[in-house]
């Protein structure tokens, strides 16, 4: 975590561009693994095989540091409303694919599950960017009356930031962790069939030209409904004032997280003085000399430690903030869409009832305006679980994104307060001195 | 910091009591706002007696004690004299008040005025004084009796004389060696002052600005359920947070005042060198002065003409004086050259008497500042100890709040 060039990561290497499949062609990788039942032995058999590339390129997977942290990701979650887990998902080991036509990063997905849903109960698949993408995307089509959780931004803007340094590969892989999660987490959408693609085919066979098309589809048919809505039930416009003023809040939070992170970048230039005028000092004194000096490698310690606390809190705290706010933009374009589903119902309901009026002789209410009628009230019905699982997510996250916070500037203080008591007996202790003996 | 022997602080308590305002005219006529400090005296025999003797006390105001220190300046010259608080808030950071009217200010002054006359009471030499005596213990008539000490008149020339430009050809070493030290301590207890004001300045906008979670964690908590309290709680941690900073940064004027004794201190202390190397000047000016004189006296005696002089030109352009002339010359050389050698007797004495006393007074000086210096970096430790301790606690209660959210 320097605050020099961001590292880039270690490249599979120059390959022309017919040597290089996609790494989710040619060897299932997953086949390679063999299921066990055994939870412990599993997680360190992924960890510890050797999993290559289809190019034949072994994949460095980092060490047992890796294995671990997938472990402890599987751990962290916390059980919602005590459902037992049937389904883990974790995003990790980014690796840049370098060809001669494009550079990208892929990301390893692993999975473990028990659902009869999956063939096998373990699997470990290469995705990029555009994957997620696609299942984003197919995911909207296929269930458009849920909330499907946000991806992190998809364009960044070249030569402002590097897509390749590991800050912004970490942060984006930490999203798209959270972006499955949230998908495995979901009743509807974790049994989602492309969903079950996206975990365990080798090759997700994405047709992109098609998947553009049926992206324009169904959902922005949805949000641009030409239909007025008449009468939107109050649950739902005080779902949508919610939403506006927590984004207002989150807004307010993100400002003031970066003005501290400014007067603390401030207040390091300021220390960074400081200290060395004690050091300066202690060259023109004898039995002060080592006290003097003692107290300006404290203040340096301290400086160090700022500086981590200032970068832990932009690594950490501010992108998760601002994903807050695409997720909250989410949850607009499903109201939204209730809305749109519940005007074109009225319209309906009301031409019905105006040709009724001119035929007379109908009774019974039209077929498709009663299945408008059904699908109303079953976006709605989703709409609130989806609601209630996302604002129960929402306090689980924000707990955690602000004890975080807490956790780093503990974490400060505890540092400094190590590095001022260590210098106390140094200041105490007097060297016995030597006698000056100069008389005139 | 009490020193050995008989000083005036064994036989008697002071103390700088408090700090009061008075208004009153002027030197130009105006009315002015000026505040009076009382100084409190006990004698401690009465108090180890077992008595407990209402203290005798006075007002003085700030220009008092700079008449005092003035006095105590040319009367000791050879002493390295405890400096007076400043007389303007200076390396003052952006909120702390430059003002001589605020009550920080004044209380600090009272502090520093009080610690003044404790270094003064307990100073082998300076205690003795009765000047300082009556300063204590009489408010009437001090001011005329200083006056009539003529110190006024001896301070004018000390200043005119330690900064005059002189080249004296053997100082003392260890007198050389330490007004370069004095220079250094001061250069370097000004620039760490004003790097600290900075730092103080930088560190007050950090905490304020938590100040800004407090309100919007609050005006949060107002649209949630089952986390609105822990929010709530938390906002009032975070406000806590950014009041607790203007406490710390009071108490750590107290170590700013301990350097700025120092930085003071170290111009005392140059100003000892400094008249050492007048003295030494004075000297050798007198001792080249008797020395030419005799040369002189030699030339007249013998005729012969040992350097170049412009006399002896013009003796040997214009023919010599008469011998009466000469005589008389000689007369006049023979006393100058007495009155030259008993001068230069005496700069000789007061040299080493002054290089002898002065010696002594620097490394009193250097051992008390040593110490001094030690204890103000241990309170300064225990102070960012304090502060990172309730920086701790204040984040592990929001933590706890934010738990419960």
């Amino acid at each position: 975590m320097s605050a020099g060039t961001p590292k880039s990561l270690a490249s599979s290497g120059q390959k022309p561009i017919q040597e290089i499949c996609h790494p989710l062609g040619a060897e299932d990788t997953a086949s390679v693994l063999t299921p066990s039942p055994d939870v412990g032995n599993t997680i360190t058999s992924i960890g510890g095989k050797d999993l290559s590339l289809p190019n034949g390129t072994p994949v460095e997977t980092s060490s047992p540091a890796s294995s671990s942290s997938l472990l402890n990701r599987l751990q962290l979650d916390d059980d919602l409303d005590g459902e037992t887990r049937d389904l883990f998902v974790t995003v990790e080991d980014p690796k840049k694919h370098v060809s001669t036509m494009e550079t990208y990063i892929t990301y390893m997905v692993a999975t473990k599950t028990t659902r009869v849903e999956f063939d096998l109960p373990e699997y470990s698949v290469r995705r990029r960017y555009q994957d997620f993408d696609w299942l984003r995307t197919k995911l909207e089509d296929t269930q458009p009356t849920h909330l499907i959780p946000p991806l992190p931004e998809k364009f960044v803007m070249k030569g402002v930031v590097d897509r390749f340094s590991e800050e912004f590969v970490e942060t984006r892989r930490k999203a798209l962790d959270k972006f499955l999660k949230r998908v495995a987490d979901h009743p509807v959408l974790s049994f989602n069939e492309h969903f079950n693609a996206f975990l365990s085919a080798k090759d997700l066979n994405k047709r992109q030209g098609l998947a553009l098309l049926s992206k324009m589809g169904e959902s922005v048919k949805y949000v641009t409904g030409g239909y007025k809505l008449r009468g939107r039930p109050v649950e739902f416009s005080a779902m949508g004032d919610y939403l506006d003023m927590f984004t207002q809040k989150l807004g307010t939070i993100d400002r003031i997280a970066q003005r501290i992170i400014k007067e603390q970048s401030e207040y390091q230039v300021e220390l960074r003085e400081y200290g060395p005028v004690y050091t300066t000092w202690a060259l023109s004194e004898a039995e002060l000399q080592g006290p003097l000096e003692g107290v300006a490698s404290c203040m340096a310690n301290c400086s160090s430690a700022l500086d981590e606390l200032t970068q832990d809190m932009s690594e950490d705290f501010l992108p998760v903030l601002r994903e807050y706010v695409l997720y909250i933009e989410s949850m607009k374009i499903v109201l939204k869409k209730r809305d749109n589903i519940q005007a074109e119902y009225e319209a309906k309901l009301e031409a019905a009832a105006f040709r009724k009026e001119d035929r007379a002789s109908c009774t019974q209410v039209p077929t498709d305006v009663e299945k408008c009628h059904d699908r109303v009230e079953c976006c709605n019905a989703d709409l609130k679980s989806d609601w209630d699982r996302w604002q129960n997510n929402k306090r689980q996250d924000f707990r955690q994104l602000l004890t975080g916070m807490a956790d780093h500037n503990i974490q400060y203080y505890e540092k400094c307060l190590a590095a001022w008591e260590s210098v106390i007996p140094l200041l105490r202790d007097k060297q016995p001195q030597e006698t000056e003996t100069e008389e005139d | 910091m009490v020193e050995e022997g008989s000083t005036l602080l064994r036989r008697m308590e002071i103390s700088v009591a408090e700090a009061e305002k008075r208004t009153g005219k002027n030197t130009v006529n105006m009315q002015e706002i000026f505040t009076v400090y009382l100084i409190e005296t006990r004698p401690i025999d009465a108090i180890t007696e077992g008595h407990n003797p209402a203290p005798d006390s006075l007002w003085r105001r700030y220009s008092e004690f700079e008449i005092l220190r003035n006095y105590l300046l040319v009367t000791y010259p050879f002493i390295v004299v405890p400096p007076l608080p400043e007389k303007r808030a200076e390396f003052v950071w952006h909120k702390l008040s430059a003002d001589n009217m605020d009550p920080d200010f004044v209380e600090r002054r009272r502090v520093g005025l009080e610690n003044f006359l404790l270094r003064v009471a307990s100073h082998s030499v300076l205690s003795n004084d009765k000047i300082l005596y009556h300063f204590l213990t009489e408010e009437h008539r001090w001011k005329e009796v200083v006056c009539e000490t003529g110190f006024q008149a001896k301070a004018d020339s000390r200043i005119k004389a330690l900064s005059a430009t002189f080249r004296v050809k053997n100082p003392d070493k260890r007198f050389t060696e330490m007004k370069h030290y004095s220079d250094e301590l001061q250069s370097l207890t000004s620039q760490l002052l004003r790097v600290r004001a900075r730092v103080a300045d930088r560190l007050y906008g950090v905490y304020k600005v938590h100040g800004n979670y407090g309100r919007v964690f609050s005006e949060w908590s107002a649209l949630e359920k089952e986390m609105g309290d822990g929010l709530q709680s938390a906002g009032h941690h975070m406000d806590a947070y950014a009041a607790s900073v203007d406490d710390m940064l009071e108490e750590e004027e107290h170590y700013a005042d301990q350097l700025k004794e120092y930085l003071f201190y170290a111009e005392a202390l140059r100003a000892v060198c400094r008249k050492h190397e007048l003295t030494q000047y004075e000297l050798e000016t007198a001792s080249s002065d008797l020395i030419s004189k005799k040369q002189q006296r030699e030339e007249l005696a013998t005729g012969m003409v040992r350097t170049f002089s412009f006399k002896g030109m013009t003796n040997k352009l214009f023919g010599q004086e008469t011998p009466e002339q000469r005589e008389a010359k000689l007369s006049l050389l023979e006393e100058q050259i007495v009155q030259g050698e008993e001068t230069v007797t005496e700069k000789t004495v007061e040299c080493e008497e002054y290089v002898k006393g002065a010696w002594v007074d620097m490394q009193r000086f250097k051992e008390q500042k040593d110490r001094d210096l030690r204890e103000a970096l241990i309170g300064y430790a225990v102070m960012q100890i304090s502060m990172c301790k309730k920086g701790i606690q204040v984040w592990t209660n929001a933590k706890e709040c934010f738990h419960k959210m």
